[in-house]
């Protein structure tokens, strides 16, 4: 199977209403996507693929816009069970974002320590910014301990969202919670910072694997929550290839905005640039006619 | 406790301990210890609320447009629920008794002592910034400490400072507390002098001309493409920052960090004195600062002395009268000179004022005006 394959699955029933997720369906999504994305006979023998037992997992989320609008531990925590039957110690699986007062904003307990799933902030004692700021072409920023030291592998798992300024957000420009000043790449469309900040090495180096946590998606007026432009799709995208999976997130939401009668991300003056920079850079495959959709419902 | 210069500051009343730059960077780093500094919730000045819970940050030329729990540019000013709110208000990171001259202001109360202060954020990113510890960083980042503006006043009357300095970091970010610690200030009797690059709207400007003595603006270089790529901002808001401030008769100085290869172009320079001259007048302090590599510059070597001098000796021939080289302990460029009769007024060595004999504010041998603000 080729790396710019993207499966999208549904999941009937699985947001009931605004704010309400079902973990069961979640899960079961889970294992569907990660099947077929992997062409195994279960989620686990795909997963093995990519990670080892030795590895420690980062699952970046995406809690700012807690708790309407986060990626919630009923997303998270299902992928983190998976990771465990895959064989990696629970202790060595980290839910994490840039702050604990956000992760307990989007109703996650925190753990730093012991033998269960991590779930912290970079805020966490011992974790912070340390160090000397990393250049990167165009990036000059302070990495989380977490992306940098922490984690040997790496899921992005983020919000699929509108976005005044890119265009979108989804799995590539998640990456933004882990330095200490994405407020500096957000001119110009953020491109090419999001482009470039994914192909700094603690990023890429690390990245196996996107899900973009379509289950409600903001299609206007993002990143921040309205409900009246906020659709429940109830899907889950997953994706080898970042640039690839966020591509198919824009269509996503391209073809909200369409069914909704709003103008295209070009036409609103925002398109989603660094797709075209990322792939420039060889980091994926932008697209769309050379992406392999495959779609599910569960 | 007796105050000398450069004395750090370790308590401030109820403020409890703060930090400083002369603490040098282990207690300055990046905030890691597992707490989290406390966010001001105060309402932002300056700034349009839109429909849909947006709003729009009118504080500074890049207008920040910001949807429901976004944070502008300089990281420290975020939309909440529509209304748009200023997380550093009394939160000061940084907090040191410095001299006036390591502002730097060479016309103000020379061999004073200004209470300094900043707070976290920034609204350009300087790939070259001196203080990107505390300026490129969010205020949950850093240590910052309660300190009011009555606290901030009370503090610089208990240390004798006649000042007070907004520095280190980017005050324009930080508006509403520098506003209102110089209101503070000034019911006490004392001055308050910014430390700025200059980012910030007309409007703004204008009300905080009023309530402070002096403004030194960092001018990066002169052209735009330098701005656009070394600083993440533009040139033409600056240099209209400056003329605002020059028409008000607040005092202003101006300082030009030369940076090896990147802006030491005398041509530049030639045209840059030349609009002082036209803009601004012929009185503004110019000073040319030496560069050590910092931050995300660390390829070039420090500015040679050469170049200092080169520059200054070109903004001299185009007519500023009070030009000056800095980070050169020692260099002759520290001094003033009487722009009639030649003669030295003030000495100085890197921070110290060794010698000064401006009498009212005019040379003690022709008696010209030197232009400043002495008493």
């Amino acid at each position: 199977m080729g790396t710019a394959t993207v499966v999208i699955v549904r999941g009937k029933g699985v947001v009931p209403r605004l704010g309400q997720v079902e973990p069961k369906l979640v899960a079961a999504m889970y294992e569907r996507g990660l099947r077929i994305l992997f062409g195994q006979s279960d989620a686990a023998a795909g997963l093995r693929t990519i990670f080892s037992p030795s590895d420690r997992v980062g699952i970046k989320v995406n809690a700012i816009a807690a708790p309407e609008l986060a990626t919630p531990p009923e997303v998270s925590l299902p992928l983190a069970r998976l990771l465990a039957s895959a064989g990696i110690r629970e202790k060595n699986i980290a839910v994490w974002d840039r702050t604990n007062r956000e992760l307990k904003d989007a109703r996650y307990r925190l753990n730093a320590e012991g033998d269960a799933f991590r779930v912290m902030g970079t805020d966490t004692a011992g974790m912070g910014y340390p160090g000397e700021p990393v250049t990167h072409l165009n990036i000059g920023s302070l990495f989380s301990a977490i992306q940098s030291s922490f984690v040997t592998a790496s899921i992005s798992l983020a919000i699929l969202k509108d976005h005044g300024m890119a265009g979108i957000t989804a799995g590539m420009k998640n990456y933004f919670g882990a330095i200490h000043n994405p407020n500096k790449y957000h001119d110009d469309h953020c491109d090419p910072y999001v482009a470039e900040l994914f192909d700094a090495p603690a990023v890429k180096s690390k990245h196996r694997l996107t899900v973009l946590d379509a289950l409600v998606v903001q299609y206007h007026r993002g990143p921040s929550y309205h409900p009246r432009w906020a659709e429940p799709c109830g899907a889950l995208v997953f994706g080898l290839d970042p640039v690839a999976t966020d591509a198919v997130g824009g269509k996503i939401i391209e073809d909200l905005r369409k069914a909704k009668g709003l103008p295209t991300l070009e036409e609103d003056g925002r398109p989603p640039l660094y797709l075209r920079s990322a792939e420039r850079m060889g980091l994926g495959t932008a697209s769309l006619q050379n992406i392999r959709i495959i779609e599910d419902t569960v | 406790m007796s105050m000398n210069r450069r004395t750090f500051v370790r308590t401030a009343g109820a403020a409890g301990a703060v930090l400083g730059a002369d603490i040098g960077p282990a207690l300055r780093r990046l905030y890691a210890f597992g707490q989290t500094a406390e966010l001001s919730h105060v309402e932002a000045r300056y700034y349009k609320r839109l429909p849909d819970r947006e709003v729009e940050c009118d504080l500074c030329p890049r207008r920040c447009r910001l949807g429901d729990k976004e944070r502008g540019y300089c990281g420290v000013r975020q939309n909440d629920g529509g209304t748009y709110y200023t997380l550093v208000y009394g939160k000061a990171c940084s907090v040191n008794v410095d001299p006036i001259e390591k502002k730097p202001f060479y016309h103000v109360l020379p061999g004073t002592d200004a209470l300094s202060i900043a707070t976290a954020g920034c609204n350009v990113h300087c790939k070259f910034c001196q203080n990107w510890e505390i300026s490129q960083a969010r205020p949950e980042q850093v240590q910052a400490f309660d300190l009011p503006p009555k606290a901030v006043a009370d503090t610089a009357a208990k240390y004798r400072c006649p000042t007070i300095a907004y520095t280190y970091s980017e005050p324009t970010v930080f508006y509403e507390y520098m506003y209102d610690t110089s209101v503070e200030a000034r019911r006490q009797g004392i001055r308050s002098v910014v430390v700025s690059g200059g980012h910030i709207n007309p409007e703004p400007l204008e009300a905080l001309i009023k309530v402070v003595a002096a403004i030194k603006i960092d001018l990066k270089a002169f052209n735009e493409d330098f701005y656009k790529t070394y600083v993440r901002g533009e040139l033409k808001p600056v240099l209209e920052a400056v003329k605002i401030i020059a028409k008000s008769g607040t005092w202003l100085e101006i300082v030009y960090l030369v940076i090896p290869t990147l802006n030491d172009s005398v041509e530049d320079i030639r045209k840059m004195s030349r609009w002082i001259l036209k803009d601004v007048g012929p009185d503004v302090p110019v000073h040319f600062t030496r560069f050590h590599p910092m931050y995300l510059i660390k390829n070039l070597p420090p500015t040679p002395i050469s170049t200092l001098e080169k520059l200054r000796q070109a903004a001299l021939e185009e007519g500023i009268r009070f030009v000056y080289t800095g980070n050169i302990p020692g260099h002759e460029g520290e001094n003033t000179y009487c722009p009639q009769c030649r003669k030295m007024v003030i000495e100085r060595r890197g921070y110290e004022i060794v010698r000064n004999d401006v009498r009212q504010g005019t040379c003690p041998s022709c008696r010209t005006r030197i232009p400043g603000i002495w008493a």
